[in-house]
């Protein structure tokens, strides 16, 4: 008799649990709460243990860790001369860039702007499942759904989850991952797909006649509007052609060393649309850049 | 007074929890609270702190909503069996209990994988568990040690 009662109530719960489960399938309504009240408190606890740390950090670093700072101070100055003259010799031929970019009608791309994250927390819980990391920013501060993750490296991933002020990003290593990516010499279209934390990358649907060599950078293609386009995602370090398929089989490691974030760059689309329509006027005839500042009269 | 220190103690572990599963990947510490909950009998704590542990878990999870639901009621349901045949507040029924939930934590993750369509490693989820399995009477002591000095010193702890 008793028995037959658990019996009942086991049915009865399941049969619930599973009502729940297709429910929130649908309808995305349980998600959406447990993302909201879980993923904004846990942003809040993990962004006050990051405080305390910095602040303990900073306090060590500031009076006790002193030992050969005079010596660092100096090396450092010398490398800030250094630095300073490489800043001009570059600033001099960013603006060489943006006059050659005007000459042959490439508008610059101002469909995307950053902003910077903290990387609070990898992947967290028994219900972590990707290979994710949380960040301190959510949908209410810049962190969309879908929102690119970069660093000056390359590609991370996507914001994946998203509460008012924290978010969930999926890594570009995570078996769902899926990115179209060209090599940066040969212009080989492919499919960048994740194979989990530690492991490496994998580019499917290359054509077999395409000159793709070890060593070889990958970037996003764009072709998807998700990502913008030319961003380094990986690096070839295995090209075998495939015997059974009419594609190459590549392996890349990331560009970005996944296990040690700590800031990464998001990207928003502007709504500023980059241009791919032929211009309306003729380009305009190439004359040269025009004289450096200093040698006009 | 005792309601006040009950509250903040709670407090204190919903964040130590949460700053303890940066540590390692997948990692549950919030089933140690299950545990001290389910050996108080503290069904009315348990009312709500259940709904946030979940909710918690949930949020900073990426798979859909259910997984921990299960996975809870797996620990629940374990620990009640246990309960028939051993004496709960020590720490080998905590060893034998996280050691046997290896078993409900691979299935899980297994069950949510297949439903889910996600790709399921079957040497990385054992790895997962049984970290899990290991850390679990260590983090049991430490906690319930806290829980013991918080409760008691006052000369009202709860019996």
């Amino acid at each position: 008799m008793i028995s037959r009662r658990i019996l009942i109530i086991a049915g009865i719960v399941l049969i619930l649990f599973l009502g729940m489960y297709t429910w929130n399938q649908r309808t995305r309504a349980l998600d959406t709460l447990a993302s909201t009240v879980g993923l904004e408190v846990t942003g809040a606890v993990l962004a006050s243990m990051r405080a305390v740390q910095d602040g303990v950090t900073a306090f060590w670093n500031r009076y006790f860790d002193l030992v050969n700072v005079r010596e660092e101070n100096e090396h450092l100055k010398a490398r800030l001369k250094e630095m300073d003259a490489k800043i001009l010799a570059v600033r001099e031929a960013q603006e060489e860039l943006k006059r050659l970019r005007a000459l042959v009608q490439l508008p610059l791309d101002e469909s995307w702007r950053s902003f910077a994250a903290r990387v609070l927390s990898g992947r967290m819980g028994p219900n972590a499942a990707l290979d994710s990391v949380t960040i301190n920013r959510g949908y209410a501060t810049g962190a969309r759904p879908g929102t690119p993750l970069v660093t000056q490296q390359g590609l991370v991933g996507r914001v994946f989850r998203a509460s008012p002020h924290t978010a969930t990003a999926l890594l570009v290593t995570d078996p769902a991952s899926r990115i179209a990516v060209f090599t940066q010499q040969g212009r080989a279209l492919g499919i960048l797909f994740g194979q989990g934390a530690g492991k490496t990358l994998e580019v499917n649907f290359v054509r077999r006649d395409a000159k793709i060599t070890r060593g070889e950078i990958l970037i996003t293609a764009g072709l998807d509007g998700k990502f913008p386009k030319g961003i380094p995602v990986g690096l070839v370090v295995n090209v075998s052609p495939s015997d059974y398929t009419q594609f190459i089989s590549i392996e890349a490691k990331p560009i970005v060393d996944l296990q040690n974030l700590e800031e990464v760059l998001l990207l928003e689309a502007t709504g500023l649309a980059h241009s791919v329509t032929e211009p309306d006027d003729p380009p305009p005839i190439f004359v040269g850049p025009p004289a450096p500042h200093a040698a006009a009269p | 007074m005792n309601f006040v220190r009950n509250l903040v103690w709670w407090l204190f572990f919903i964040a130590t929890a949460v700053c303890m599963q940066t540590l390692a990947p997948s990692l549950d510490v919030f089933v140690v609270g299950i545990f001290i909950l389910l050996q108080e009998r503290d069904y009315k704590n348990m009312f709500w702190l259940l709904p946030l542990f979940v909710l918690l878990q949930e949020g900073m999870g990426t798979r859909l909503f259910g997984g921990v639901i299960v996975w809870y009621a797996a620990v629940i349901i374990f620990f009640k069996i246990g309960q028939w045949l051993f004496e709960v507040k020590n720490f080998l029924f905590v060893f034998l209990l996280s050691s046997c939930l290896i078993a409900p934590y691979y299935a899980i993750n297994w069950l949510m994988a297949l439903l889910q369509n996600l790709a399921f490693s079957p040497r990385d989820t054992l790895d997962r568990a049984l970290i899990q399995a290991l850390f679990l009477p260590f983090a049991w002591i430490s906690f319930a040690l806290t829980r013991h000095l918080t409760m008691q010193a006052d000369g009202s702890g709860q019996q």
